[in-house]
């Protein structure tokens, strides 16, 4: 202390760090790496088509919990959501279906398909598994709307695994 | 002004110094953040001028995989033009022609090159699909059973990042 006063009284200055060459490293690194980053985000929704397997399909475990599956079906005219059930006591639910209207213009209401599937999900919460069936004239940008709000709702999982179909009819 | 006067008024000016510290302070933030940006997927994707992909609120990062590209005016696949796309529809790839299309040949191909590996690290073998969003189904769902046909059941659409519809 004494020392730095010293020298603050005799006036000498103090040494500068030559920033030159970091600052030339600088100017290399980084139209580098601006050149070679992309800025934008490629995300990935995993799903799969249905395929043809041999043997019992689903596990007697499987069979005590109460599971649906989910069938969304994405037509000209209608948004329409189903269920399947492979317990007997859950038949009736797979009786029931909803329905959106829907254009090809417009597409469809995002927020009441999630909504609904949302009220599914709290009455069969093992469930996970949705069929989603487009019709040849729905677009690839309002399948993966569809997929979202399958996938989860305001942060709370709904069915994930969605597993897509074409229509048989 | 006289020339004498002049000279003293220039003895008088000090050389000015640049102040690097907050420059270095910018490019050390931007080189951080260029760093990590720079590493956070497995391997860089260029999206041509003919391709968009939609939007999602999905998280999941994509992983390596065969790529296949459907933009508005091609199909890819690893880069290699396949078909060209003409009136939406993939020109000789029809539902009654899948198996002897060139993308089915091209898929059983890297199939049985990549099998042994898949299989010892217990892998699913899966496709990573870029696709314009504004195809109808019609037009990907040729892709997609082509693929499945191949042996390639499970899929990664590739989508761009959007932040939650759910704010």
């Amino acid at each position: 202390m004494a020392r730095f006063s010293k020298n603050r009284r005799s006036g000498e200055e103090e040494p500068e760090l030559n920033m030159i060459p970091v600052m030339n490293l600088f100017m290399v690194l980084i139209p580098f790496l601006l050149s070679s980053v992309s800025f934008l985000h490629i995300k990935a929704i995993n799903t799969s088509i249905p395929v043809h397997a041999d043997g019992p399909s689903i596990s007697v475990q499987e069979k005590v919990s109460r599971k649906i599956t989910v069938v969304l079906e994405i037509k000209a005219d209608q948004v329409r959501i189903s269920t399947l059930s492979d317990t007997p006591n859950d038949l009736q639910v797979s009786e029931k279906e909803w329905v959106l209207p829907r254009s090809n213009k417009m597409g469809f209401k995002v927020a009441q398909v999630a909504d609904h599937l949302r009220k599914l999900k709290q009455s069969y919460p093992d469930s996970d598994t949705m069929i989603l069936i487009p019709d040849d004239e729905v677009t690839y940008w309002e399948i993966v709307q569809a997929m979202d709000c399958a996938r989860a709702d305001n942060s709370i999982s709904l069915f994930p695994n969605v597993v897509l179909s074409g229509s048989l009819g | 002004m006289s020339l004498c006067q002049r000279r003293r008024s220039a003895k008088k000016l000090v050389e000015p110094k640049l102040m690097l510290t907050s420059m270095m302070d910018m490019f050390t933030i931007i080189l951080i953040f260029l760093l990590v940006s720079f590493s956070d997927s497995p391997e860089k994707i260029n999206l041509g001028k003919d391709l968009e992909l939609p939007k999602s609120t999905t998280d999941a990062a994509y992983q390596r995989a065969v790529k296949i590209i459907l933009t508005k005016n091609e199909l890819k696949i690893d880069g290699e033009i396949l078909a060209p796309v003409r009136n939406q529809q993939i020109v000789g790839l029809t539902p009654e022609n899948l198996e002897s299309s060139s993308l089915y040949k091209q898929l059983k191909e890297y199939r049985s090159s990549t099998q042994p590996k898949e299989e010892r690290k217990n892998k699913a073998p899966h496709v990573l699909f870029l696709c314009d969003k504004s195809h109808s189904f019609k037009t990907i769902n040729n892709v997609i059973k082509t693929c499945g046909l191949a042996g390639y059941p499970n899929f990664q659409f590739g989508v761009l990042e959007e932040k939650s519809r759910y704010p």
